[in-house]
């Protein structure tokens, strides 16, 4: 029950969210965004009247061979003055109308991003408070006889034979859904099939792997080298980051390789090509104001502050001697052990929510100036960066169902590891996006 | 924080070189990232081998960013000289 309330809320709150923002204060902006159209287009027609002019009156000057006074040196002067003064007034036109659109793109994404995270979220807990309904009732830490060594998962196994068949026929799901909404393109059910079966065969392997972690399990020891001695969901953790840091590896080579060919204005400036510079890099737009730089940046610290979170939830889902803060405010936030380990990783859950959300805010800005997928500079861009979002997201997926944990099962020094592997995923992110910042933001 | 506001401000700072630019966002990085993996993700604590596991992709790493070096353009003509040594330049003028 207490499940089906959280999901509700949730998704009251992305309801909310999604009125206030993307429909109230959104619809706001747009008509402040309108309101600055006409003036940028009176502004523009002014300019290229007052462009037109002093084209002329600089011809007629040219042609009287460049008197220095006199009546066509004075009207070459007011149709200079009458250009700059125009100029000036399109380019604050312009920015206005910039700004505004820009502003009005915030809050619309902002708003919109965050109702589907919370549907999202709210199907999650509604599906993890179905598997802990149908879980038995024993307690999972009773049976510590030898006997009772865990012997293994296959839902792992069956959820990445899921996710295999679902982009297996991924391009054919796309098609069908492209096609069933009306566009020019061919269905393809067989794929759309592969797809759909996939998914469903990941959900059931997810939902069962839940039902066994729920459950708690005895940890299980490597036994042969180099290993010997580790837990084997450690081991397992870091092999699989290993594999994670070829991928990332492999977007930042891809970026590296085309940007030491690209005349960039970075590469003007430090004198590797001759200006003006071919190629416009995410980073020229974004590096140059604090305006446009502030969203990366904040998610930096987003992101390390996570880390730190999560850190703390562990921190004390381990300590047997945790007491509650004298300070006030401090007992009132983490009033048990079991909540404020939940609490630690609603907080990471909240800093990651932020950092998908400016993200999107972002990369809404970045198109709307006209810097799109369809470059090689917008496809390393989109494709790197979005990468790294969908671990992020994923993250927060497994996040929830320990949030849900946390809240029905508990952590404590006994199960405590699990927030320790996840965190090393989680501070993989952190480290990866770390390198991002620098090589996509500011370089 | 203070890394980031680092990084950020020297990309802000008029008068400062690209490559010294570059030379603060690359140490920078260095500095965050060893931080993360040592403390965040405790390698400095653990078993050796965790340590080793991390650094084992970091050869390929090297292998690939040797490739971008081999297949740029400026790979030979633009080395410095100690890179070079006794190279016959009047070949690749020809």
């Amino acid at each position: 029950m207490k499940t089906v309330v959280i999901g509700i809320a949730l998704l009251v709150v992305g309801g909310l969210a999604y009125g206030v923002m993307s429909v109230g204060i959104a619809s706001m902006k747009h008509h402040a965004w309108e309101d600055t159209i006409i003036p940028y287009e009176n502004a523009h027609d002014h300019y290229v009247e007052a462009s037109d002019e002093f084209a002329t009156a600089d011809k007629a000057w040219e042609d009287a061979g460049r008197p220095a006074s006199g009546e066509v040196h004075d009207e070459r002067e007011d149709a200079l003055e009458h250009y700059e003064h125009a100029f000036e007034e399109y380019d604050h036109a312009e920015h206005a109308k910039i700004d505004a659109h820009l502003s009005y793109l915030t809050w619309k994404t902002a708003g919109i991003t965050i109702a589907l995270m919370m549907v999202v979220y709210a199907s999650f807990y509604l599906v993890a408070g179905f598997f802990n309904s149908i879980q038995p009732d024993d307690d999972p830490y009773a049976h510590d006889g030898d006997h009772e060594e865990h012997h293994g998962s296959a839902s792992p196994i069956l959820m990445a034979s899921g996710i295999l068949l679902f982009m297996m026929g991924f391009p054919g799901f796309v098609d069908t859904c492209k096609a069933v909404l009306g566009l020019d393109y061919a269905a393809d059910y067989g794929g759309f099939t592969i797809s759909v079966v996939g998914f469903m065969i990941a959900i059931v392997g997810i939902g069962n792997w839940w039902r066994e972690d729920l459950a708690g399990h005895h940890e299980q020891v490597a036994l042969g080298q180099p290993f010997g001695g580790q837990d084997i969901r450690k081991a397992g953790m870091w092999i699989f980051l290993m594999s994670e840091m070829m991928v990332f590896a492999s977007f930042f080579s891809s970026y590296l390789r085309m940007r030491t060919e690209w005349c960039t204005q970075w590469a003007v400036d430090s004198g590797r090509c001759v200006g003006p510079a071919d190629v416009v890099t995410a980073s020229d737009l974004l590096r140059h104001d604090i305006g446009t730089l502030l969203p990366g940046a904040i998610n930096t610290f987003a992101l390390i502050i996570s880390s730190y979170t999560i850190v703390l939830a562990l921190k004390t889902a381990k300590d047997t001697k945790w007491t509650v803060s004298d300070n006030k405010l401090m007992a009132k936030l983490f009033p048990t052990r079991k909540k404020a380990v939940r609490n630690y990783l609603m907080m990471t859950l909240a800093l990651g929510s932020l950092f998908i959300i400016l993200k999107l805010i972002e990369w809404s800005h970045l198109v709307a100036e006209g810097f799109d997928i369809n470059t090689q500079a917008g496809s390393i861009f989109y494709v790197a960066t979005g990468a790294h979002g969908l671990h992020v997201f994923i993250g927060l997926l497994v996040m929830l169902f320990m949030i849900f944990k946390a809240d029905t099962v508990g952590y404590d020094e006994k199960n405590g590891r699990g927030i320790e592997y996840f965190g090393l995923y989680w501070h993989f992110v952190d480290l990866a996006w770390v390198a991002i910042f620098p090589a996509f933001y500011l370089y | 924080m203070l890394f980031t506001l680092l990084e950020v401000g020297a990309v802000y700072v008029s008068g400062l070189s690209v490559y010294t630019v570059w030379a603060i966002l690359i140490g920078v990085g260095i500095v965050k990232a060893y931080g993360i993996a040592a403390f965040f993700m405790h390698l400095k604590g653990d078993p050796f081998i965790y340590t080793r596991t991390a650094l084992f992709p970091v050869l390929f790493v090297a292998l690939m960013l040797w490739g971008i070096g081999l297949s740029n353009p400026d790979s030979i003509l633009g080395l410095p000289d100690w890179c070079t040594p006794n190279y016959d330049w009047a070949y690749v003028i020809e």
